[in-house]
């Protein structure tokens, strides 16, 4: 069966569930279990991560105040009583605070307190609240194309297509259409196989009604990022196509497609 | 929306039961924060100067490391306040970046000097070791370039990141919370993840070398 998707191989290395059949794939593939288990590294290292779900709030030491008042020259000062309310909204006040998870410190209790549960799930709660807002924030200013203020360039997908054998041949794949934030369009292709020498990979862009195509350029290595001319209507030319070019200077299509898929 | 409201419930008098002077909402709060005003910076560090104290000594343990990351992360904000962007996200999202990246500094800190009484004990007996740095942990090294690859990622996918790992959600819970398409999340996952493993492989070898 086709190799399973990046996108359901990340997935996997966040250990969310599969299909019953991306479960077997996954099990007897050691391409893509090999690309699961790359991923995990950040996985790990992400989840080791101290956050604001699981580490109750403690109420600082007056002297942290003192010394952030001394370097910074603000005279207002925090209300002890707010303060103390913020801490215990996330955590026990004056509760011994919970040991540094280091293999030399003393294990934390594996069951907190009951009380103590609540007052983090609040604190979580709370804090789920604020990492939302920012996602909706988020969206609203990339919704409206408004002013790029030092957002990444990262691009959104709109649309995928797996790429399945064609002609005979054993390569498979993906193709993703991406748009930045200045609307321009970009297709990543990913292919299993290679060229095996005097003979090179073009993804093309095709019409399935009119059989129409449209060259976006030479698929170099397994992997590449081919910009789409403005103007091309990819609900139209909707079907990703590479075909197996040989090297002899005609730049129309060898009519040897290996690999197809439908965005 | 009920959870939002409780955040300046419980940021304000609600449970002093003192009279209520007019307290501003979280996003007035940034909004004067980035302004320079100085009672925003009282403010903030009331409302989430604990959260992130908590942060602090859940990750080196209570004691002067973890006050002095509290103490450096509001120094830093309040010094950096003009690179915080109120239409990027809430301000205490902004500070706990600040904060991962003290607290990363600290845990970078420990290491060395672990390093360095391992060398001066070996060098005792063989001559010195020259670069300490060299054979930094490798789960220290690899937590503070993921923090700082955290910050790099925009929004949304730093958020969608921080709701997968910080709040245990599916990719279906997150694209139900937030609104985004559910092949969208899937999609900055992976490339987020992936943008990881590069970090981790070409800047961990680096580290290591
Ligand atoms: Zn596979």
């Amino acid at each position: 069966m086709q190799h399973c998707t990046r996108e359901e191989l990340a997935l996997a290395a966040l250990s969310e569930p599969l299909t019953p059949d991306q479960d077997a794939h996954l099990a007897s593939c050691g391409a893509c279990s090999a690309e699961v288990g790359s991923l995990r590294r950040g996985v790990d290292t992400l989840t080791a991560l101290p956050r604001p779900a699981t580490a109750p709030a403690v109420l600082p030491p007056p002297a942290v105040w003192s010394a952030i008042a001394a370097a910074t020259g603000v005279s207002a000062t925090p209300r002890p009583e707010v303060l103390a309310a913020s801490a215990a909204a996330g955590g026990a006040p004056g509760a011994p605070p919970p040991p540094a998870p280091t293999a030399a410190a003393p294990r934390p209790p594996a069951d907190p307190p009951v009380d103590e549960l609540a007052l983090r799930r609040r604190a979580r709660r709370r804090w789920l609240a604020a990492v939302a807002a920012s996602l909706a924030v988020g969206i609203v200013v990339g919704a409206s194309g408004a002013a790029l203020v030092g957002r990444s360039d990262d691009a959104v997908t709109v649309a995928a297509a797996g790429l399945s054998p064609y002609g005979g041949s054993d390569a498979s794949g993906e193709a993703v259409l991406r748009v930045r934030d200045d609307e321009s369009r970009v297709l990543d292709v990913r292919l299993t196989v290679r060229p095996t020498g005097g003979d090179y990979f073009e993804v093309w862009l095709l019409d399935p009604a009119s059989q129409r195509m449209i060259a976006l350029g030479v698929l170099d290595g397994g992997q590449t990022a081919l910009p789409v001319p403005d103007g091309v209507d990819t609900s139209v030319f909707r079907t990703v196509d590479v075909s197996r070019e040989a090297v002899d200077g005609d730049p129309a299509h060898s009519a040897f497609s290996i690999a197809r898929g439908e965005l | 929306m009920a959870v939002a409201h409780s955040v300046p419930l419980v940021a304000g008098n609600a449970v002093t039961g003192l009279p209520h002077p007019p307290e501003p909402d979280d996003g007035e709060v940034a909004r004067r924060f980035a302004a320079g005003d100085e009672r925003a910076l009282a403010w903030a560090y009331e409302r989430w100067g604990p959260q992130l104290y908590g942060l602090a000594v859940r990750a080196l343990g209570a004691g002067p490391d973890a006050e002095d990351v509290l103490q450096q992360s509001f120094v830093s904000a309040w010094n950096g306040r003009a690179g915080y962007r109120p239409d990027a996200g809430p301000l205490p999202a902004w500070l706990v970046g600040i904060c991962r990246h003290r607290i990363a500094d600290a845990w970078v800190r420990r290491e060395r000097q672990r390093r360095e009484s391992d060398a001066a004990l070996s060098s005792a007996r063989l001559q010195p070791t020259g670069d300490v740095d060299a054979g930094l942990d490798t789960a220290v090294t690899d937590r503070v370039l993921v923090i700082a690859e955290l910050e790099r990622l925009g929004q949304p996918q730093r958020g969608i990141l921080e709701l997968a790992f910080f709040e245990d959600l599916t990719h279906a819970q997150i694209a139900e919370r937030t609104g985004i398409p559910l092949g969208t999340v899937k999609s900055h996952i992976r490339r987020s993840l992936e943008r990881l493993r590069s970090r981790l492989e070409v800047d961990g070898a680096a580290l290591h070398s």
